[in-house]
């Protein structure tokens, strides 16, 4: 049980700690490529620019919503990253001065930006922990300062970041597979465009912004502003649907009543196995009624009560079921700790749930044991001293 | 029937009689039981199976109650009380022994002697001193903290005195306590009980179908078919039967 508890407690916090590093105070507002499905396919490849997602326009009325406090914009420069000639799935992002700030990631080495960073278009990324990894040797371990050739321009790194949630974006991915650079530098060298090739024919694909973080100034109107932000983005970018969005604060939510359910249905099963349990310690007391009633009888014959027979008896199963429970908590303490050790999956085992199960263990021992100790005392002492 | 009390007079059996009834079957054990056991005397029931000689023991004890008649234990009606007073009269005023010794084995023998004790809340620095007394006293003040199973026959049945006396009773009842021994052995717990007869003034009723021991008793009761015998057994007349 106490494993149950631990493994399921360990799920809820590593889910929840997902999204909460996500942000709970914000919207994350992301463009999508529309699906290439009937007609829209033709008139795209009428035209050879496919143009679609979130623009400037949408970013400047979004910040003059009510309930607004800032947004964050994040574009992906569709560049291919390659390593050698091998294909990797980093990214190249074009990111707010913000940015570092309101995601969970923190700097590991080097430095962030600083607007003259920005305001002078320099070409120097901060990358995250993955990025290092892939693009560079095992020993190579301060990469600050290092060159990163990216395509055909080159920049130089001024910092590593680390996201320790892994936490995942929406179509841009994880921040430590992140090569960041100002926007500004981004839009100097890249403009808006990237080249795409999809099959025979190739593309160009005009996407302003990747990504909105919108970060609300009262979490309480968070699901009023999200719907008016979504209306918003309705009605400006008409049927096409190439936006997407994500409200951590809902899959928080969402993911809690996930959550609780698993942990009534964990409960459940403990709770049956409890009863099971109980059934099993009662006939083994009722056996052992059954065995040791001379020493019943013999007890009355010294002068026991039959309430001291009573609580004699009750006294025992207590005793043999919280000994179970304190057996029990050390075994699903090692599961717990085994699981961890083994799969990394983390477990939470909170004293709360220990001193439940040693309660629990103890109940279940009163329960189960009252209507043994009872036939215990209600013996008749004369046939159980004549009986062998 | 005289109810008054009697001073010298440990138990007091008035006209007992106890019958058990299955279904329509009404079967009488006892018919009328007279007898009395005084202070410091050292009394043997004996009679054959059949004779109601358990039955007897077991309202002697307490553990039953009679038909009829009147039970007095000290000059007290003892016979019709409750299921909670009989049980502290039991602890207070009667000493167990058992045939088969009926000691606890996973309990060591110091605390074998302190259960009666445990039973009269009796706080535990007293138990302790008082048990360590007794089983000096019945001659086994050194194994104390060995295990009935560790002991022989005749040590366990000294360890059942020693906690049969726990609680300084009025009196000591066993039942056939040499039952289970071999000669010499019975014959050196008899000793046992007399010399507590004799040195410290303990009455004891002994409830046996053994006619062996008749020679022990200060007093001979005689139970045949549920009635007081007046009749001396056979060997009684011709002598200590050998």
């Amino acid at each position: 049980m106490i494993a149950m508890l631990a493994i399921s407690e360990g799920a809820k916090r590593s889910a929840l700690a997902q999204i909460e590093a996500m942000g709970i105070d914000r919207i994350i507002v992301f463009s999508k490529r529309p699906s290439l499905t009937g007609k829209s396919e033709s008139s795209n490849s009428a035209s050879m620019i496919e143009r679609y997602g979130l623009t400037q326009r949408d970013r400047s009325h979004i910040e003059r919503m009510d309930n607004v406090d800032q947004v964050i914009g994040l574009f992906d420069v569709r560049k291919k990253i390659l390593k050698g000639l091998t294909r990797t799935n980093l990214k190249l992002i074009g990111c707010d001065i913000n940015f570092l700030n309101e995601s969970p990631a923190f700097l590991e080495k080097g430095r962030w930006f600083t607007p003259a960073d920005f305001k002078n278009n320099v070409p120097v990324c901060v990358i995250g922990k993955n990025v290092r990894r892939e693009m560079f040797e095992l020993g190579d371990t301060n990469v600050v300062g290092e060159m990163l050739r990216v395509d055909d321009k080159v920049y130089r790194i001024i910092g590593i970041i680390n996201n320790p949630y892994e936490s995942q974006y929406p179509e841009i991915g994880g921040q430590n597979d992140m090569i960041l650079i100002p926007q500004t530098t981004g839009r100097a060298f890249y403009k808006d465009y990237a080249f795409y090739r999809e099959g025979r024919s190739s593309k160009i694909i005009r996407v302003e912004f990747d990504l909105f973080l919108v970060k609300v100034n009262d979490t309480a109107y968070i699901d009023n502003t999200a719907k008016r932000l979504s209306g918003y983005l309705e009605k400006t970018h008409g049927e096409i649907a190439d936006w997407g969005m994500v409200v951590p604060f809902e899959l928080l939510k969402q993911q809690e009543q996930t959550q609780n359910i698993f942990t009534i249905v964990m409960g459940s099963i403990a709770g049956i196995s409890l009863i099971v349990g109980g059934i099993g310690i009662m006939n083994i007391m009722l056996a052992s009624v059954f065995e040791r009633r001379k020493e019943i009888g013999t007890r009355r014959a010294l002068g026991a009560q039959k309430s001291d027979i009573l609580l004699q008896f009750l006294i025992e199963t207590v005793f043999l079921t919280s000994l179970g429970g304190v057996i029990g908590i050390a075994v699903g303490v090692g599961i717990a700790r085994t699981i961890t050790y083994y799969s990394g999956m983390p477990t939470v085992y909170s004293w709360w749930s220990i001193g439940l199960s040693l309660v629990i263990s103890s109940l279940v021992g009163v329960i189960f044991g009252t209507y043994p100790a009872y036939q215990a005392a209600q013996q008749n002492p004369i046939t159980v001293l004549r009986s062998e | 029937m005289t109810t008054e009390a009697h001073g010298g007079d440990i138990v007091r059996l008035i006209d007992i009689r106890k019958t058990y009834i299955t279904g329509d079957l009404r079967v009488p054990v006892l018919k009328g039981i007279n007898a009395t056991v005084s202070r410091g005397e050292f009394v043997g029931f004996i009679g054959t199976s059949g004779s109601g000689k358990s039955t007897l023991l077991n309202i002697l004890g307490m553990l039953d109650v009679p038909t009829a008649g009147e039970y007095f234990l000290e000059d007290v009606e003892v016979g019709q009380l409750s299921d909670v007073e009989q049980a502290t009269i039991r602890n207070r005023k009667i000493g167990f022994i058992f045939q088969s010794f009926n000691l606890f084995a996973y309990l060591s023998v110091e605390q074998n002697i302190e259960v009666p004790m445990l039973y009269a809340r009796i706080p535990g620095r007293i138990r302790r001193k008082r048990a360590l007394e007794l089983a000096r006293r019945v001659g086994l003040g050194h194994r104390l903290g060995h295990r009935p199973t560790q002991l022989s026959g005749g040590e366990c049945q000294r360890i059942a005195i020693a906690r049969a006396l726990s609680n300084q009773p009025a009196f000591i009842l066993a039942d056939e306590p040499t039952g289970n021994l071999d000669e010499k052995t019975s014959n050196e717990i008899m000793e046992l009980f007399h010399e507590l007869n004799r040195e410290q003034g303990v009455t004891i009723v002994m409830v046996t179908h053994n006619p062996a021991l008749g020679p022990h008793y200060d007093k001979i009761i005689r139970l045949r078919d549920g009635r007081i015998d007046d009749t001396p057994f056979e060997w009684e007349v011709r002598g200590t039967p050998k």
